[in-house]
């Protein structure tokens, strides 16, 4: 029998969603193209860890070539798109900061005259931004002064440690905001995850099963509630039916052979770069807004590093964050640009973290006389604030099909197009002198900002925007494409605008709403049948 | 990899990390030696781009080929930067010359106090009211 549901992409979103769905009875079927996560390689107390964490748990597709991965040109971008092609897609290899995303986020243009307005509210989103934070173990602290009061994540948070006390007392002195770091870190056991051993390799996964990592915490229930999980399985196309509906898809299988799945109703959730390739891929599907692509928001990043007498044993611990900050979140026009960012405080890591050129630079090269002093100096010592900087939706910054490069299977690759703009640069420089700052006045003796570099698109979002207007948009806020009554997309390509956090939080509520709303209104909906 | 390569890495290492502070310098360490067989056995792929960016300095003096490699061999000189500092520190007497311990567990004691308002650090946050700006009525 033919699954009521097809679910494209088995990261965060997809998981959510089929999860729900099956708890409601639908039957529902997802198509992966990765694997699951190979925890055994997540060898985080072996001394060469540092050497293979980055080919065994890399970000980049096109370095790391895994079983899942497609290829990205990304020869006209400022920055590369960095993804986990496989089950709990990028929560796999995510640093676990779960941030909110703040009311004015979702009211860019009435605020601020820029870009464009959410349909809907932060109070639409906040009862599932509640059931997310329970469903992945997420813990944090309620109250927080950034946020409109309600109710917080279930479990307490991580330690602020030496460090991150010393820079929240810092704070309290310039007057300016922090708070304890909300995370997708269990403290304490919780359902299928285990409590935190601070070891401080969340972005190889995690060795211990602390994280809130969707293969963790949503796939083990979506499994025993029937859902069908096929990996491995590559979707060439969406199927196009004379009525105007999508009949399914055609996936490839790992030997290359070629499968057709029917459905009723198609769900992608397959990443800001992912989704529009698929779209595209499929003929242009539901692009008569011609936005499919466009519009693509990667988070230019930016780091600022304090080097301190004190010896935090910094080289370990959450490594999402100790404490975040909000203070230069909102927009300042006397700043010269609009729009802002969020802070997170993190350690810096081991030894072989303290010779790389990133964030170090260049000028504090370590290399010849001196090199075990500095060594010294910076292991354990230092701490750095990594800067998630909003960057707004334009046309110009997209996704298109690869016209040259195909995946193993003959199937396009994505090439992405993506330029920092003036706003984003003034931005980014500001918060960097900012934080330079707070780490001061925290009592390091120097700082360094980190030189700017293209390994930073963790963040794939805007390239199937929701709006009202079928003109200007690709989905609905129902999720539903405009032009396709049985096509949705829940993953972070639907987002209006990028807002300057870790986007994970969102995109969990949002697919929990969309979700919601597709059983809410299962009677009306149109299916392929 | 051979005696020959061997040499060059090790001279190359040892401006990179010449001994100091009490420690020794990258060959006397073993970076061109045991250590790098570790790495290498973790990362056999290193094996053959460290070859050819030791071929292409071959016949020059540590110094001359590290500035050649920066100017003309970006990747090699990333796998001499990554391949040195990694068998320097795979070996366990400069972990513990550098009081690192590796990566050890912490678990976080789920009947300690909590840390966040340690003398009432969070009393001034709270004091300043909220700082976000709220949804604006339609």
């Amino acid at each position: 029998m033919d699954p009521d549901v097809l679910i494209v992409g088995a990261g965060p979103s997809g998981a959510i969603a089929a999860k729900r769905l099956a708890e409601e009875g639908f039957r529902v079927l997802v198509l992966e193209q990765g694997d699951w996560p190979d925890y055994s390689k997540a060898t985080v107390h072996r001394e060469d860890f540092p050497l293979t964490a980055g080919r065994d748990w890399g970000w980049d597709p096109n370095v790391r070539r895994a079983a899942g991965d497609y290829p990205i040109d990304d020869s006209e971008s400022d920055i590369t798109a960095l993804m986990w092609n496989g089950v709990g897609g990028g929560t796999v290899v995510y640093a676990a900061q779960w941030q909110r995303n703040m009311p004015s986020d979702f009211r860019v243009r009435t605020l601020d005259g820029v870009a464009d307005d959410w349909p809907m509210t932060y109070e639409d989103l906040e009862p599932y931004y509640v059931r997310v934070e329970r469903d992945f173990g997420i813990s944090g602290l309620a109250g927080d002064t950034a946020f409109p009061p309600g109710e917080g994540p279930p479990l307490p948070p991580v330690p602020l440690g030496p460090a991150g006390k010393r820079v929240a007392k810092a704070h309290n002195e310039l007057g300016w905001h922090w708070w304890p770091a909300p995370l997708a870190i269990a403290t304490r056991d919780y359902g299928h995850l285990k409590a935190c051993q601070q070891v401080g390799t969340c972005l190889q996964a995690c060795h211990y099963q602390a994280k809130g990592s969707a293969d963790l915490t949503h796939w083990p229930r979506a499994l025993e509630l029937g859902v069908e999980l096929r990996t491995r399985a590559r979707v060439r196309e969406l199927t196009r039916r004379p009525d105007g509906l999508v009949g399914g898809a055609v996936y490839l299988d790992a030997d290359g052979n070629e499968h057709e799945v029917k459905a009723g109703v198609t769900i992608l959730c397959a990443n800001g770069v992912g989704t529009p390739r698929l779209l595209l891929l499929s003929d242009d599907l539901a692009n008569s807004s011609g936005l499919v692509g466009k519009r693509l928001m990667m988070h230019p990043f930016g780091t600022v590093v304090g080097v301190f007498e004190e010896d935090f044993r910094a080289w370990q611990g959450p490594w999402g964050q100790y404490i975040h900050s909000l203070e230069f979140y909102e927009t300042d026009a006397s700043r010269g640009f609009v729009r802002g960012a969020k802070w997170g405080l993190q350690p810096t890591g081991g030894p072989f973290s303290m010779t790389s050129a990133y964030p170090w630079g260049a000028e504090n090269e370590i290399w010849g006389e001196g090199f075990q002093d500095a060594v010294r100096g910076r292991l354990g010592h230092s701490i750095m604030w990594g800067i998630i900087a909003e960057d707004l939706p334009e046309e110009s910054n997209r996704v298109v099909l690869d016209p040259i490069g195909t995946d193993e299977q003959g199937v396009p690759g994505a090439k992405i197009e993506y330029r920092l703009s003036e706003n984003s640069r003034r931005l980014v420089e500001f918060h960097q002198q900012r934080a330079q700052e707070s780490l001061l006045a925290a009592g390091a003796y120097t700082t360094v900002v980190a030189p700017f570099i293209r390994a930073t698109g963790w963040h794939l979002l805007g390239t199937t925007v929701m709006g009202t207007d079928p003109n200007t948009s690709v989905v609905n806020p129902q999720g539903r494409t405009h032009d396709v009554p049985n096509l949705f997309i829940f993953d972070g390509s639907v987002w209006p605008t990028s807002a300057g956090m870790n986007p994970t939080a969102t995109i969990a509520a949002l697919a929990l709403r969309f979700t919601e709303q597709l059983i809410e209104s299962r009677r009306d909906q149109r299916i392929a049948a | 990899m051979n005696d020959h390569r061997r040499a060059q890495l090790g001279a190359i290492a040892d401006e990179l990390i010449p001994a100091g502070s009490g420690m020794p310098s990258a060959s006397e360490a073993g970076v061109a030696g045991q250590y790098l067989d570790e790495v290498l056995a973790a990362r056999p792929d290193l094996a053959e781009p460290l070859e050819r960016a030791l071929e292409g300095v071959d016949g020059l003096e540590g110094g001359a080929a590290i500035a050649k490699l920066r100017t003309n061999d970006p990747e090699g000189w990333g796998v001499i930067t990554a391949v040195v500092p990694g068998a320097y520190f795979l070996n366990p007497a400069i972990r513990a010359a550098l009081g690192y311990p590796g990566l050890e567990r912490r678990p976080i004691d789920p009947d300690a106090p909590p840390d966040y308002n340690d003398d009432g650090l969070l009393d001034s946050v709270i004091a300043r009211g909220p700082v976000y700006r709220p949804t604006p009525a339609d």
